[in-house]
């Protein structure tokens, strides 16, 4: 068969590379060119990407993965270059590359030590000195850097090269937690890495092990799907992939490096790393898991699915009982990663839709929702909710921001991540009743984490000892409501109008099943009845 | 089955989508917007009500009176498949002309009642939400979009509660109510995926078509279907044992009281009820627990109205008690549906009437509701007075008046349910209806007769025309629309095609003359009692009977909850973030340590001494000939 | 008589062509003596640099050349001679050889810098007593003791020997040969004098013990097989006639003497010591090319000599393999000083290294031979980085003072980070290339091997990542070290040292193909 070429996709790739390279070569003191070259560049991959997502063919007929090209890179290795994009990769790369301008936007003051000393001391150094002068250019140079990693780990159609970018992309992650984060971060940014690496190590020995088991000489997906014999081994497989992505995602119990690291990261990076790279967990379950080890994934379901339940009432009660603003995001955003991992091993379209979608939405929302919380830690100069109330009577925009960025958290209906989550427990429900129960009551707990953290900083009377304090923060700048609107509005529209982002998701997630052997949904219990409405 | 929309039908969407853009524009224009925000706020249910009322016609003037407007697809996954519809039928449309008939006299109520507030524009941005929302909830076909309604009412009720967010009391009741409901809403979305699972669509008409004589679902599923659907509607509509966050919704403005939490909102889980007619006719059970749950909740809203000394909350728990009868009218299925719907709308009149009043007061003096501290403000409030009074009359249903045509009819109904249940229910809507006679005497007086109690620096006066205006309305409904709303069974008829005909009951229980004469001896005794019960008003609240107490205290349901619910789930929450601090991230950070510690033990090997180092390179040499030794002789 | 004894001598015939890289090296190392004898003292330094690399690229041209022309013989003797088949110019061995040369340019490249320290980190004259004022003066000035130089020459001599030799005499000579001058060196640098001589003491003892082991099993495997010739040994095994006992004692024995020097535990003590003691520049020496060239004839005795019984001894490599990697990964987790974290990162390298080895295939050789060349690249670039970060006594090779240096020469700390990176096996690094690639040549027969092996990557990666923590993320000390402005003898260094860890991570399959057509032994 003839290798596609297409270099759509390597074009895509190469822009953020590019971009970050010119931003890492300017000096130390031209930050404010590197901010608008970095904005810039991103904006373009933005257009770039709405542009191929147009070209996207859907419906009868079209390819499951378009805009493929495949090059030799190792050939002993029998690794690729090979790129590609389904409806469910073609997502999460609009959701990331939507998200990166946001962030750089939300950051533009994050590390002058002088204006936005507010949004630097999202990192307040513990004696509460203002936070020593940090490298913009580098900041922003690095945020590019995992722009390119991002997109590269979704677009990948060779296991090896998913590798490597999976564990690559650590690296600027790692360095934005530990040079531009908290008073912890040196804590963080360690236990970050270190945890992705021991999963990352597991899954390098799958990795080799497909390849010696598998017998096919290449690392190209499409050629190891089928090939994994069903025995022992497919199982310790699939636990490699499967250990490496429970840490990403996070799943209960490999959870607790994301609390730290989202905490102590800037903002900016909290947002992608919640909002993008724990998604590659999720991503690489319907990629890799579920196509390459049918047999085992579904011998493992039954677990998957239990600790999805757990995650999501475990960590919707840890939310509500932290007092660290970012801890608490970073919670509920391990109790949304049940939500996900509940569609996606529950083996239904509705589910597996539900879940890719909850994917896209979730990066936006909680996107969203680490952003307006930095804009307000920002100005408190505080991650502690104890130390604020009050703050919509000075603030009534960002009040706003927050409050409908919290409604999407805990899935509004009218906003697209209902339309989500929906899907995944309605997608449950027909297989599993008990779990999808169990996971509805989470929409209780949801509503308790978002609004009580509402109360708490925005509502009641301002404390009498902060007052001085809180009566200085001025409300947000035309520029940070730019970088939070769009994600909100979007959310709102794909609430109203899913349809288009359904249409490019479902045939994606139904070829997904279709290799885990799942030809059909369950059929209702009962069937259609003639005439209808007397 | 229905038909398609056509001419001004196929425009129904625009009762949703232009309060939407209203409130989009008052929320987001800023203070640009402060100037004219309220007017625009005001004129968009008024101009509403003049749509619906083409609608009404155009829907009445012809045969089929069951459109479905299909707008698009909304939701496709599988075989989920979910389209955004509109079905514009007799109950929805009665509803519409409630939501934007009494919402619009609200509206300009509001215009005048928040004329000094600051937040002004907010308030009727939160308003319109509100109308779009349960616009949708009403006119949606099909569960999961009704589901959007439900949600958006929710939403629009917690802000408008914690309206006055500044005060924790407000902050805190809007949350209460959020979190009951998403209880409610829990119900709901399970009934939804039950549906999906069984007959695998949501949409009113395919669901409804798996039941009734050529249906072919089992009692077992109507049974859960309806229960979940009960579920949420107790969580809406403030129904035990969901009630308590009612009560203290009156935390925000009266108009919100007034709208949401008595005329509309509110009564949405009986509209659910009757919109799922076909599920409950299938299901003794469900029906059943609605009953049960309508007369308990009427007795417990009475009783506990008599412990309130604020009058907005006495009104609340009428509410609640009154909302119990329409869910026993409701329980007590086939026919009855339309009598549930019919006091829904009477209730919506006078309640309307009754909290716009109790509006004017707080009004007059400086947002003061403790009644305690009223007294005699019949002499300085003549309109409000008249309008409470109208109120008053048709809440105990004194004859002519609203109530004496809508509850007599839910009490008749409920007696002629026939057998001992019947006896029970019965007897118990009859208390209710005493006792709301007496509730509302004490009310009456505390507020109106009896000699001024309010220290003098408040001076009472009467409100601006822009709220007196559509009080006098609302009291004229009040006092007639009972009548209207029955004579010659024209809602009854009306609402038929919906809600399936009434059965007109050949054998009453009582004859329907004598239970009449019945019920008004019970209420003129309430009357009575009230009156003589709190001719005298204390100013401080006396400490009152262990009785008394229960009341004022709702009968210990918060207690309940906090002693239930609130406390364990604090305490469980901080336990888990104890266990995952320490255990589960406890076991990660000790393998670290641990590694750390081997290493720092094993250091000490590495001591720098040669012949320590010979050694162990001896010991290793030797290990490695007797392994290679066992390996070959094993 | 004499006559006829004349004539019973015949000259054997010597392939001198496939042995030139050999004798050239070993010719410059001669000519350096003789430099080191007539060349005024401040002449020696220029000339002799410029006769040692010249001996390096000449035999580093020769050895192309071989390869060139393809010329492999098992018996560059000859095979009429006692020695005949004692060594093999094979495509292993000139590869290992070609990587020493390369590997042994950049370390005397290293050796010959003398911008950052005066007069190179070599010490004036090895001979003054420490601490004398004599000494003192001497610091002060740029003499150097430009033996060095034939020194290494000499080392690599033997290290060329050492991987080719069929015969177990010939590789003890050679380990002889590349000890000695190991030995000397280690005791060479100008700064800690004291630490460096006993460093000496130290790797001489613990040497002169291993190579007391490894001569004591070759005489039981002569005593085994009436031969020291590894095909010889062999053959033995598959007549199977004699006693196994000897055989394994003796095969025991050898592999001690030889995983002594691969610095592989439990026979990794001096390693530590030797390393922080020696001067950097010897220390990457010894670090890069010894590692080759014992991995080398550990790789030659396996296959040639014992591939009969590899059920029987894999045990072992397994055991030593486990034991190098968790030992380097675990007690590196405590070191404080940089250069001892290096040398336990060698030592758990080692034990990777030895996963590779296990597997006995064509594959795992061509794997093992990527991974000593991309290693010792990486090390040697990485030890070189510590001559530039200096204080008042010399380098700064406390892990404290390191912190911060990132905003003081984010070039250092950028490279030292890739190196590192490297070291830890993150992809797009020569380190994770070959690491993959060793890995996936043992899984077929040694998967949980491989698993521990992942595993105690990644404790070491922490060690690796405090340092990374320390140059960025911390803020920098009081009297910070300064950064050396490296000359062009160390840029060049480390900069192919740069250059091939990054190439190799990202288009490694040039050298994985010359690797791969390279990797056959011949017997």
């Amino acid at each position: 068969m003839s290798t596609p070429h297409d270099v759509t996709l390597l074009i895509l790739l190469l822009i953020p590379l590019v971009g970050s390279a010119v931003v890492f070569s300017l000096g130390n003191e031209q930050g404010k060119l590197a901010k608008q070259i970095s904005l810039v560049v991103s904006l373009i991959v933005l257009v770039y990407t709405v542009v191929v997502a147009f070209r996207f063919k859907t419906g009868f007929g079209a390819k499951r993965f378009q805009f493929d090209g495949t090059w030799t890179w190792i050939k002993s290795f029998g690794a690729h270059i090979a790129f590609g994009v389904d409806g469910i990769a073609l997502m999460l790369v609009l959701m990331s590359v939507i998200l990166v301008p946001a962030v750089i936007l939300a950051s533009w003051n994050a590390l002058d030590s002088r204006a936005g000393a507010e949004e630097a001391v999202a990192a307040p150094t513990p004696d509460g000195h203002p936070v020593r002068r940090r490298s913009v250019k580098n900041y922003f140079g690095l945020l590019l850097l995992l722009e390119f990693f991002m997109i590269g780990v979704f677009i990948s159609m060779d296991v090896f090269l998913f590798y490597v970018f999976f564990e690559a992309m650590l690296v600027p992650m790692y360095f934005i937690i530990g040079s531009f984060g908290g008073p912890r971060r040196q804590y963080a940014a360690m236990k970050f890495f270190l945890y992705s690496l021991v999963g990352g190590l597991l899954m390098l020995a799958s990795v080799i092990g497909l390849y010696v088991t598998t017998g096919s000489r290449t690392f190209l997906i499409a050629d190891l799907i089928g090939k994994v014999p069903n025995d022992a081994t497919q199982k310790w497989l699939f636990l490699g992939f499967f250990i490496a992505f429970a840490i990403k995602a996070p799943l209960v119990p490999f959870h607790t490096w994301l609390p730290d690291a989202g905490a102590e990261a800037p903002a900016g990076g909290a947002a992608l790393l919640v909002g993008v790279l724990d998604k590659v967990g999720t991503f690489g379950f319907l990629r890799y898991c579920i196509p390459l080890f049918p047999d085992a994934s579904h011998y493992f379901a039954p677990t998957i699915l239990i600790l999805s339940v757990i995650g999501i009432l475990y960590a919707a009660f840890l939310a509500i009982g932290q007092r660290d603003m970012k801890r608490l995001v970073a919670y509920t955003s391990v109790a949304h990663f049940g939500f996900i991992g509940l569609g996606i091993f529950a083996f239904t379209t509705q589910g597996g839709t539900g879940a890719v979608l909850y994917m896209f939405n979730h990066g936006l929302s909680t996107g969203a929702l680490f952003i307006v919380v930095g804009l307000l830690i920002a100005r408190g100069k505080s991650r502690n909710v104890a130390d604020y109330g009050g703050v919509a009577k000075v603030t009534p925009l960002l009040a706003g921001l927050f409050l409908l960025t919290g409604l999407s958290a805990l899935a509004l209906p009218g906003m697209s991540t209902f339309v989500s989550e929906f899907l995944v427990l309605v997608g449950t429900f027909t297989r599993h009743k008990g779990l999808a129960v169990l996971g509805t009551t989470g929409i209780i707990l949801a509503a308790i984490y978002v609004l009580y953290l509402y109360q708490r900083t925005f509502q009641g009377q301002i404390k009498d000892g902060a007052r001085d304090r809180i009566s200085k923060f001025r409300d947000v700048s035309p520029r940070e409501i730019l970088a939070v609107a769009p994600l909100l509005a979007l959310i709102i529209f794909l609430g109203i109008y899913p349809k288009p982002v359904l249409n490019v998701i479902d045939p994606a997630v139904k070829a997904t099943l279709h290799n885990a052997h799942v030809q059909h949904d369950p059929a209702p219990k009962l069937g259609p009845v003639a005439g209808g409405l007397k | 089955m229905e038909t398609t929309a056509t001419g001004i039908q196929s425009a129904a969407w625009l009762l949703i989508a232009i309060p939407a853009i209203s409130a989009l524009i008052l929320l987001t224009a800023g203070k640009y917007a402060d100037k004219w925000g309220h007017y625009l706020g005001a004129v968009v249910p008024v101009g509403l009500f003049v749509f619906s009322l083409f609608l009404f016609f155009s829907v009445k003037g012809q045969h089929n009176r069951l459109i479905d407007d299909h707008l698009f697809t909304w939701i496709n996954a599988g075989r989920f498949q979910v389209a955004a519809g509109l079905l514009i039928d007799p109950l929805a449309l009665t509803f519409v002309l409630l939501i934007t008939g009494v919402g619009g006299l609200i509206h300009i109520y509001a215009l005048g009642y928040m004329a000094h507030d600051p937040g002004r524009r907010r308030f009727f941005g939160y308003f319109n939400l509100f109308v779009a929302a349960m616009l949708l909830l009403v006119t949606a076909d099909g569960y999961l979009l009704m589901y959007v309604g439900w949600e958006g009412v929710g939403v629009a009720s917690y802000l408008l509660i914690s309206y006055y967010f500044d005060r924790n009391s407000a902050a805190t009741a809007g949350n209460k109510a959020f979190y009951s409901n998403r209880v409610g809403d829990v119900g709901l979305s399970l009934a939804i995926m039950l549906m999906f699972c069984y007959f695998g669509s949501t949409s009113f008409g395919s669901v409804f078509s798996h039941f009734g004589a050529h249906g072919n679902a089992t009692t077992g599923v109507a049974a859960a279907i309806g229960l979940m659907l009960v579920l949420g509607a107790c969580g809406k509509s403030g129904q035990f044992p969901l009630q308590t966050w009612l009560p203290d919704a009156m935390e925000g403005p009266t108009p919100v009281s007034a709208l949401i939490h008595a005329a509309t909102m509110v009564t949405a889980g009986v509209y659910v009820i009757a919109r799922s007619a076909p599920i409950f006719d299938a299901s003794q059970a469900a029906r059943t627990v609605v009953v049960i749950i309508g007369a308990v909740t009427l007795l417990y809203g009475c009783i506990c109205a008599f412990g309130q000394d604020d009058l907005k909350k006495v009104l609340a728990y009428s509410t609640v008690s009154q909302i119990g009868y329409m869910f026993l009218a409701a329980g007590l299925g086939k026919g009855v549906y339309a009598i549930a719907i019919i006091h829904l709308l009477g209730h919506g009149f006078f309640k309307a009437a009754l909290f716009l009043s109790a509006g004017s007061v707080m009004h007059a003096m400086n947002d003061r509701i403790d009644m305690r501290r009223f007294g005699g403000l019949g002499k300085v409030m003549p309109i409000t007075f008249g309008v409470f009074v109208c109120g008053y009359l048709a809440i105990i249903g004194f004859p002519l008046a609203t109530g004496f045509w809508t509850k007599d009819k839910i009490i008749e109904s409920a007696f002629d349910k026939g057998g001992a249940s019947g006896w029970i229910l019965g007897l118990c809507a009859l208390l209710g209806a005493g006792l709301t006679a007496a509730y509302m005497t004490r009310a009456l007086v505390m507020t109106f007769l009896g000699k001024r109690r309010w220290e003098d620096d408040v001076h009472p006066h009467e409100a601006p025309s822009t709220m007196t205006i559509p009080m006098v309305i609302l009291a004229v409904l009040a006092l007639v629309g009972g009548f209207l709303l029955i004579v010659n069974g024209g809602v009854q008829h009306w609402l038929t095609p919906s809600v399936g005909g009434s059965i007109e009951v050949g054998t009453h229980t009582l004859n329907k003359w004598v239970l009449g004469a019945i019920t008004l001896v019970v209420v003129a005794l309430g009357v009575a009692g009230g009156f003589l019960a709190f001719r005298e008003v204390p100013t401080i609240q006396p400490i009152g009977s262990p009785v008394t107490v229960a009341a004022r205290r709702n009968l210990f349901a918060d207690a309940f909850q906090e002693a239930v619910l609130m406390k364990p789930g604090q305490w469980l929450s901080r336990a888990l973030v104890y266990f995952d601090s320490r255990g589960v991230d406890g076991v990660v950070n000790g393998a670290a340590a641990g590694f750390g510690g081997s290493s720092s033990r094993l250091r000490r090997i590495q001591n720098g001494f040669v012949r320590s180092y010979a050694l162990s390179m001896l010991g290793g040499a030797i290990a490695v000939a007797a392994v290679l030794l066992a390996v070959r002789f094993q | 008589m004499s006559a006829l004894a004349v004539a019973s001598i015949t000259t054997p015939s010597v392939a001198y062509g496939a042995l030139s890289p050999i004798f050239i090296v070993l010719g410059a190392a001669l000519v350096g003596v003789l430099v080191e004898a007539v060349v005024p003292r401040n002449e020696r330094y220029p000339v002799q640099v410029f006769v040692t690399l010249a001996g390096l690229v000449g035999s580093l041209v020769a050895v192309g050349l071989i390869h060139g022309d393809r010329l492999t013989t098992p018996s560059p003797l000859g095979n009429d001679s006692p020695f005949a088949g004692s060594l093999a110019i094979d495509g292993v061995g000139l590869f290992l050889q070609g990587t020493i040369l390369v590997l042994a340019v950049l370390a005397t490249l290293l050796v010959a810098e003398r911008t950052v320290d005066v007069g190179s980190s070599i010490v004036a004259s090895a001979a003054v007593v420490v601490g004398s004022p004599a000494d003192r003066a001497l610091s002060r000035t740029n003499r150097m003791q430009t033996e060095v130089f034939p020194l290494l020459l000499f080392a690599v001599t033997g290290m060329l020997i050492f991987p080719i030799s069929n015969n177990l005499i010939l590789m003890f000579v050679a380990l002889e040969v590349l000890s000695l001058p190991l030995y000397l060196m280690a005791g060479l640098s100008r700064r800690r004098r004291l630490l460096s001589q006993e460093a000496s003491m130290k790797y001489f003892l613990l040497g002169a013990f291993a190579s007391a082991f490894f001569l004591y099993g070759l005489a039981l495997l002569y005593g085994y097989a009436n031969t020291v010739d590894l095909p010889g040994i062999l053959a033995a095994q598959r007549s199977g006639t004699h006693s196994d006992v000897l055989l394994y004692l003796g095969l025991g024995l050898l592999l001690v003497g030889l995983l002594f020097k691969a610095s592989v535990a439990p026979f990794h003590s001096w390693t530590p010591d030797v390393y922080s003691g020696a001067a950097t520049p010897v220390t990457a020496f010894m670090a890069s090319c010894t590692k080759v060239a014992a991995f080398g004839a550990l790789l030659r005795v396996l296959y040639i000599g014992f591939s009969g019984s590899a059920w029987d001894w894999r045990p072992i490599i397994w055991g030593v393999a486990i034991a190098s990697m968790v030992v380097g990964a675990v007690l590196g987790l405590t070191q404080t000083d940089i250069k001892r974290i290096l040398a336990y990162s060698s030592i758990a390298h080692a034990g990777f290294i030895l996963v590779g080895l296990v597997a006995l295939t064509k594959q795992s050789a061509a794997s093992v031979m990527f991974y000593v060349l991309s290693y010792g690249f990486t090390t040697l670039a990485a030890f070189g980085l510590l001559m530039l970060v200096r204080d008042a006594d010399g380098e700064a090779t406390r892990l404290s003072q390191w912190s911060g240096l990132a905003k003081k020469s984010p070039v250092v700390a950028g490279v030292m980070t890739v190196l590192l990176m490297s070291m830890a096996g993150i992809p797009l690094t020569a380190g994770f290339t070959g690491k993959f690639y060793v890995f996936r040549a043992a899984w077929h027969t040694a998967g949980p091997l491989v698993v521990i092996a992942l595993l105690s990557s990644a404790v070491a990666a922490f060690f690796y990542l405090r340092i990374i923590v320390m140059m960025f993320f911390a803020d920098p000390p009081e009297n910070a070290p300064t950064v050396a402005i490296p000359g062009w003898a160390a840029s060049v260094a480390l900069t192919a040292g740069l250059v091939v860890t990054v190439v190799l991570g990202v288009f490694p399959q040039p050298i994985i193909d010359l690797a791969t057509k390279a990797a056959h032994l011949v017997g």
